[in-house]
């Protein structure tokens, strides 16, 4: 990459964010770097939890934590909203009749709280439901349009540092974009693949696939490939064998 | 005959956008429409991400060979001009272009391609993504061809983004995202197909569209619901085409 993208920058926030606090990258440095790049005051990460419907990974502060497990406790909220498959949630305003009608338990404690607006983004990989990530904001108002995409891959970023969480992956040390890209199509036909070879679910198939090319330090999307060619295959016994 | 053609092909595509329709499908539709109305050897539909890496939406043949010439774009190539430029991008003869595109001219070329062209898919002053045509000879693509090749990026943006109900940027990003999500969730769907009926992921595509389209179900719908295990995918394997050996 020789001009600087959008990824690049937040990718640069995340880790200087880090760096300054003396900690590797984290979920939890991560969301603080986001509260302070863009115009809100806390960030949260909140994923599924076996049937539990949610569980808060990390917060930027005490705010966000407080409403998110809000959220739990009166069992309706715009992330529990998205972390049951609805789409993007971006409130405005959160003081106003309309959102008392869409939560009625939930807004006027938020608004108590502090909270004018707030911006839930999914966290997906197909049809894996990752997590929401979600900003909170002490003033009305929308995102502005390049925040808003700064946001998007602020959540991109935090996506990836919850499945390498789940796949027990270490966190990565440069740009992740390129060992653990997972943007190229052989690796989402890799993982349906290893679904039905070992017989699990489509995201323990992920997980599987990005511990291994973690293990072997060789990028995910040519381990994905070898599995296309049905040069490697995955068994239930937890390894992966090479031929068929 | 090419224009009653190509007015069916847009009324068709008019009536796709009211219908309420798959975003993948429409997009398959549209690069299989490229592929019928223009003289070219193959063509392909790439989107941009929120980390600006261009993302295969839809391709002519599903094959890894070609798919890897559209991704490789993300480092140089037609596709990439056209994106961070907005301007449509050509060139006659690929074997001489290995000075502007080091990485992309040679694999295209070694691919049998000799013609290239990258038509902008853009939103107002925003650039989304590319249609990209190929053609196996040089000096290939004419002047109609590329017009309407615009046409159909154009048409392509408009499926895309429902324009009524883009007030806010916050939309176009969330539909941008959505269609994305919506190409992950088929290929997950597609590796499935093909690890239990041993067929390569391109012939488990062909077979999710024409069950779908049979079905009258949403591509999507329809491989989510082959990853919940919701949908009995033994119901079509009697029409299931051999595996091609080697793509």
């Amino acid at each position: 990459m020789t001009e600087t993208t959008r990824a690049d920058r937040v990718w640069g926030v995340v880790t200087a964010y880090a760096e300054a606090l003396g900690v590797p990258v984290s979920l939890r440095s991560l969301c603080q770097a986001a509260a302070a790049r863009l115009p809100v005051s806390a960030v949260a990460v909140s994923v599924r939890s076996g049937r539990v419907v949610s569980e808060v990974l990390c917060a930027s502060g005490s705010l966000s934590r407080e409403l998110e497990e809000l959220q739990l406790t009166v069992g309706e909220g715009p992330s529990l909203q998205v972390l049951v498959g609805g789409p993007l949630v971006l409130v405005g305003d959160l003081d106003c009749a309309e959102s008392q009608a869409r939560w009625p338990l939930f807004v006027p404690a938020a608004v108590q709280a502090g909270a004018r607006a707030l911006f839930a983004l999914p966290l997906r990989v197909g049809v894996i439901r990752v997590g929401v990530f979600i900003l909170y904001a002490d003033h009305p108002g929308q995102l502005p349009a390049e925040e808003l995409a700064e946001a998007w891959v602020f959540a991109e970023f935090a996506r990836r540092l919850v499945l390498d969480e789940q796949a027990g992956i270490g966190t990565p040390e440069g740009y992740p974009v390129d060992w653990l890209s997972d943007s190229r199509p052989e690796v989402h036909q890799a993982t349906g693949m290893i679904s039905v070879q070992l017989g699990v679910g489509i995201a323990e198939a992920f997980s599987r696939l990005r511990a291994r090319a973690f293990t072997e330090g060789r990028p995910l999307s040519t381990v994905a490939a070898e599995v296309v060619a049905r040069r490697r295959r995955f068994d239930p016994d937890h390894t992966a064998r090479e031929g068929v | 005959m090419a224009d009653d053609r190509l007015t069916r092909t847009f009324v068709e595509l008019a009536d796709t956008l009211v219908a309420g329709f798959d975003v993948v499908e429409f997009l398959h539709m549209l690069v299989d429409r490229c592929m019928e109305l223009l003289d070219v050897s193959a063509a392909g539909l790439l989107l941009g991400d929120s980390h600006d890496q261009l993302r295969v939406m839809a391709s002519s043949a599903e094959n890894i060979h070609l798919l890897e010439l559209f991704q490789l774009q993300n480092h140089d190539g037609p596709c990439l001009d056209c994106y961070l430029t907005g301007e449509p991008i050509s060139h006659p003869d690929l074997r001489v272009a290995a000075d502007r595109w080091p990485m992309f001219a040679p694999a295209a070329t070694e691919s049998g391609f000799r013609t290239v062209h990258a038509v902008p898919m853009r939103l107002r002053s925003q650039v989304i993504g590319a249609l990209n045509l190929f053609h196996t000879e040089p000096n290939a693509l004419a002047p109609e061809v590329t017009q309407i090749g615009q046409a159909m990026a154009d048409v392509a943006t408009i499926g895309l983004i429902q324009e009524r109900a883009l007030h806010h940027q916050h939309v176009l990003v969330d539909q941008l995202q959505t269609a994305l999500d919506s190409r992950v969730i088929i290929e997950q769907a597609k590796g499935i197909i093909a690890e239990r009926h041993g067929i390569d992921p391109g012939a488990a595509f062909t077979l999710m569209r024409v069950y779908a389209r049979n079905h009258g179900q949403r591509l999507t719908e329809f491989a989510a619901a082959i990853i919940d295990g919701t949908t009995a995918i033994t119901k079509f394997l009697p029409s299931a085409p051999a595996a091609t050996p080697g793509v």
